[in-house]
C-alpha cells in the first residue's frame, strides 16, 4: 500500500469516528410534547464567484404541501440572523407626585425597538381614557396644546403657554416623525381606547437596530382642578411589518 | 476682635484652636485630611447601606419568530413554537391573546382593532399545559418561555386568509396605582398569515400601479415623462391584490434602453400583499427605486416593474425621456453671458470711436 492510500485510508477512517452526530429533535418536556417545532439551523448570505444564494436553512418549508398539507415559513428570509422582534420601555410607572397648579410637570421614558428578522415595524400608543379621579369622574382634559394652533391626536403643535392645561406627550430620537414633532416643544394628545385609533409614535420600513425614542409626558393644571389622585393606563403596542 | 477669612464676622476663637490642634500647622493640609475622613464616612455609608435595586420598573419582551407564514388544507393541523423572552431584572406577568386583522398600511403594518374578533379563532390555541389564551402566566427574570401555537383547521373551513396577530403583553392585577400619574402597559406581536387553500400556491391576482418618478428635473408631457440624464430619479411604485389570497413582491425594477437592453436592474423586495389591499414596492434596502443614469442614456427609456408569483406574472411601466437638460441649460445660460458681454464689449468701442 502506498503511503498516499495510507493517508486516504486514515483520512476516511477519521472522519467516520468524528464526523458530527446528525440529530433529529423532538421537543418535550413534563408538560408538553412537540412533534413538529420549527428548529433553526442556519440561514444567511452564501456566495462565490458564480452564485450568489439566501437561505434559511431548518426555517422555511417543514413538509411538502401535497403530502403533508402545508407549508410554513418563519420570518423573513432575507433578514439574518434569525432573531426576535423586540421591544423596550425604560419606565412603566410615571408618578408625577403633587401638580402644582400653572406649573407644568414633565416625565420621560425611553422606548427601544429592535426588529431582528422582521422588516419594518410600528409602536402606536393609546390610552384608556383621560387622566381621571380615583374616586369620580373628573378628568385632567387631554392638551389641545397652544390656543393659536391647537394639537389633535396625530397633529402635533406647540405648547409653552403656562394657561394652556392638559396631559399630552412629545417624542424625539429615532424612527420618529421629524415632520410632526418638530422639536421638543411640539405635543400631541393620546387617543382614547374605544373611542379613537391607536396614534404611531415610531415606524420603521426596514431593518431597525436599537432604534430608540425619548419619549416626554406633560401634564399642567388650572386652580380650578378638582384636588384628588388622578390616574390612567397608557398602552404601547410595537408590531412587525409582514 | 480677631478675626480669620473662613469666619470673618465670629471670634475666630474655634478655628484658631482648631489651627493650633494640628501637628503641622497649615490650614491646606488639614482640609485635605477633613475632606478624605469625610470621603471615608460616606463610602462607607454607601457600601453599608447598598441600594438592592435603583431601577425603575421597566419592560423589555422579545418574540421569535416577528412573522409567520402558513398555507394549509382543510383538515390539517400544525403547530408553532413562539419564543418570548423577558429581557429585564423581575418577573413580570404576561398575557397572550390572538387578534385578527383585516387591512393593514402601504408598508404591512397590520391596523389592529384591540377589540376585534372572529368566528375562526376557534382554529388556534395553545397547547401548553400551564399558558392558556388570555389568561395571564409569569415569566421570571431574564428567562424565555415557549408559546407552543396550534392550529388545526377544520374540514369544512372556508378556503380563504386568516391574518392575526399574537399579542404578549404585561398584565397587572392591582386595584390601582399607588401613585398620581400613569402606567404604562406594553404589548408586543407577531403577525400569522394563514392560507387556507386546497393547493400550496392558490391562484393570485396582483397588479403594479402608480410608477411615479417623485425626484430629479422632471417635467410630464401626457403620460411621458422628461429627465435630466446626469441626475438620479427615484421611483415609487404600489402593488394591488385583487386576489382573495395573500401573494409575495418577488421581482425586479428595470430601466431599458432604446432596443430594450436592460441599462439597470434592482431586486423588488419581496414582502407580503394580504388579500384585497394595496402594498409599497421597494428595492431591497426598503427605500425608492432610484436609476442614476450616466451621458450615454439619451432618449427614451422604458422604466418597468415586474412581479412574478408562484401562479401569476404582472408588470407594469412608463417611459421616461432623458435629455441632457441640465447641459443644456447650462450652455444656453453661457451663451446668452457671452452675447450680453459681447453686445456691452461693442457698444462701448462704438462710443469710444464716435
Amino acid at each position: 500500500m502506498s503511503s498516499t492510500q495510507t493517508i486516504s485510508n486514515t483520512i476516511f477512517i477519521l472522519f467516520f469516528i468524528f464526523a458530527p452526530v446528525a440529530l433529529a429533535d423532538t421537543l418535550d418536556s413534563a408538560s408538553f410534547e412537540v412533534k413538529m417545532s420549527t428548529i433553526n439551523i442556519t440561514g444567511g448570505n452564501k456566495s462565490s464567484s458564480s452564485y450568489k444564494l439566501t437561505d434559511t436553512v431548518g426555517q422555511t418549508i417543514q413538509g411538502q404541501f401535497d403530502s403533508a398539507g402545508y407549508i410554513i415559513k418563519a420570518g423573513f428570509q432575507y433578514i439574518y440572523p434569525l432573531t426576535a422582534f423586540t421591544f423596550t420601555i425604560s419606565d412603566l410607572d410615571l408618578d408625577f407626585g403633587s401638580l402644582i397648579t400653572g406649573t407644568p410637570s414633565l416625565l420621560t421614558n425611553i422606548l427601544t425597538v429592535t426588529t431582528g428578522s422582521a422588516f419594518g415595524y410600528t409602536v402606536k400608543t393609546i390610552e384608556d381614557h383621560s387622566l381621571r379621579l380615583i374616586s369620580g369622574s373628573t378628568t385632567i382634559p387631554d392638551t389641545s396644546c397652544d390656543l393659536a394652533l391647537p394639537c389633535t391626536q396625530t397633529d402635533a403643535t406647540p405648547w409653552t403657554v403656562d394657561t394652556r392645561y392638559g396631559f399630552g406627550y412629545n417624542i424625539q430620537g429615532t424612527d420618529v416623525d421629524v415632520a410632526d414633532f418638530v422639536d421638543n416643544t411640539y405635543f400631541r394628545s393620546f387617543p382614547i381606547q374605544d373611542v379613537d385609533q391607536p396614534a404611531t409614535v415610531m415606524s420603521r420600513a426596514g431593518v431597525a437596530t436599537d432604534s430608540a425614542a425619548t419619549v416626554t409626558y406633560k401634564v399642567n393644571v388650572s386652580g380650578s382642578q378638582a384636588a384628588g389622585i388622578y390616574q390612567n393606563n397608557l398602552q404601547y403596542i410595537a408590531t412587525p411589518s409582514f | 476682635m480677631k478675626t480669620n477669612k473662613y469666619h470673618p464676622s465670629g471670634p475666630g476663637l474655634i478655628g484658631s484652636q482648631i489651627f493650633k490642634a494640628w501637628p503641622c500647622g497649615d490650614r491646606y493640609t488639614m482640609s485635605v485630611w477633613v475632606a478624605m475622613t469625610i470621603s471615608f464616612l460616606l463610602l462607607l455609608t454607601s457600601v453599608i447601606c447598598y441600594p438592592t435595586s435603583a431601577t425603575a420598573a421597566g419592560y423589555g419582551l422579545s418574540i421569535y419568530p416577528p412573522l409567520l407564514r402558513v398555507h394549509i388544507k382543510p383538515g390539517k393541523t400544525i403547530t408553532q413554537v413562539f419564543k418570548i423572552d423577558n429581557l429585564i431584572n423581575e418577573n413580570k406577568f404576561f398575557i397572550a391573546r390572538l387578534v385578527p386583522f383585516t387591512d393593514a398600511d402601504l408598508f404591512g403594518n397590520p391596523i389592529l382593532n384591540l377589540k376585534s374578533t372572529a368566528s375562526w379563532l376557534t382554529y388556534f390555541s395553545l397547547t401548553n399545559s400551564s399558558i392558556k389564551l388570555g389568561e395571564p402566566f409569569t415569566i421570571k427574570a431574564n428567562s424565555s418561555e415557549q408559546l407552543i401555537l396550534s392550529l388545526t383547521v377544520p374540514e369544512n373551513a372556508s378556503l380563504k386568509d386568516l391574518y392575526v396577530t399574537l399579542l404578549v403583553s404585561t398584565y397587572s392585577n392591582t386595584g390601582g396605582l399607588g401613585y398620581q400619574g400613569t402606567q404604562v402597559s406594553a404589548t408586543t406581536g407577531s403577525n400569522l398569515l394563514i392560507t387556507i387553500a386546497s393547493e400550496a400556491y392558490p391562484p393570485t391576482l396582483l397588479r403594479v400601479e402608480n410608477i411615479t418618478p417623485t425626484s430629479g428635473w422632471l417635467f410630464k408631457f401626457g403620460s411621458w415623462y422628461l429627465a435630466d440624464s446626469i441626475t438620479s430619479v427615484s421611483f415609487t411604485a404600489q402593488v394591488i391584490n385583487r386576489g382573495d389570497f395573500a401573494a409575495e413582491t418577488k421581482g425586479i425594477f428595470k430601466v431599458a434602453g432604446q432596443k430594450a437592453e436592460p441599462v439597470y436592474l434592482e431586486g423588488v423586495l419581496p414582502v407580503n400583499v394580504l388579500a384585497k389591499t394595496k402594498r409599497a414596492l421597494q428595492n431591497n434596502h426598503g427605500e425608492n427605486f432610484v436609476f442614476t443614469p450616466n451621458l450615454g442614456n439619451i432618449g427614451p427609456h422604458r422604466v418597468t416593474i415586474s412581479i412574478k408569483t408562484d401562479n401569476a406574472n404582472a408588470e407594469n411601466s412608463l417611459t421616461v425621456i432623458f435629455l441632457p437638460l441640465k447641459v443644456s441649460f447650462g450652455l444656453a445660460l453661457a451663451g446668452l453671458f457671452l452675447i450680453v458681454i459681447y453686445q456691452t464689449t461693442k457698444s462701448k468701442k462704438e462710443t469710444c470711436i464716435l
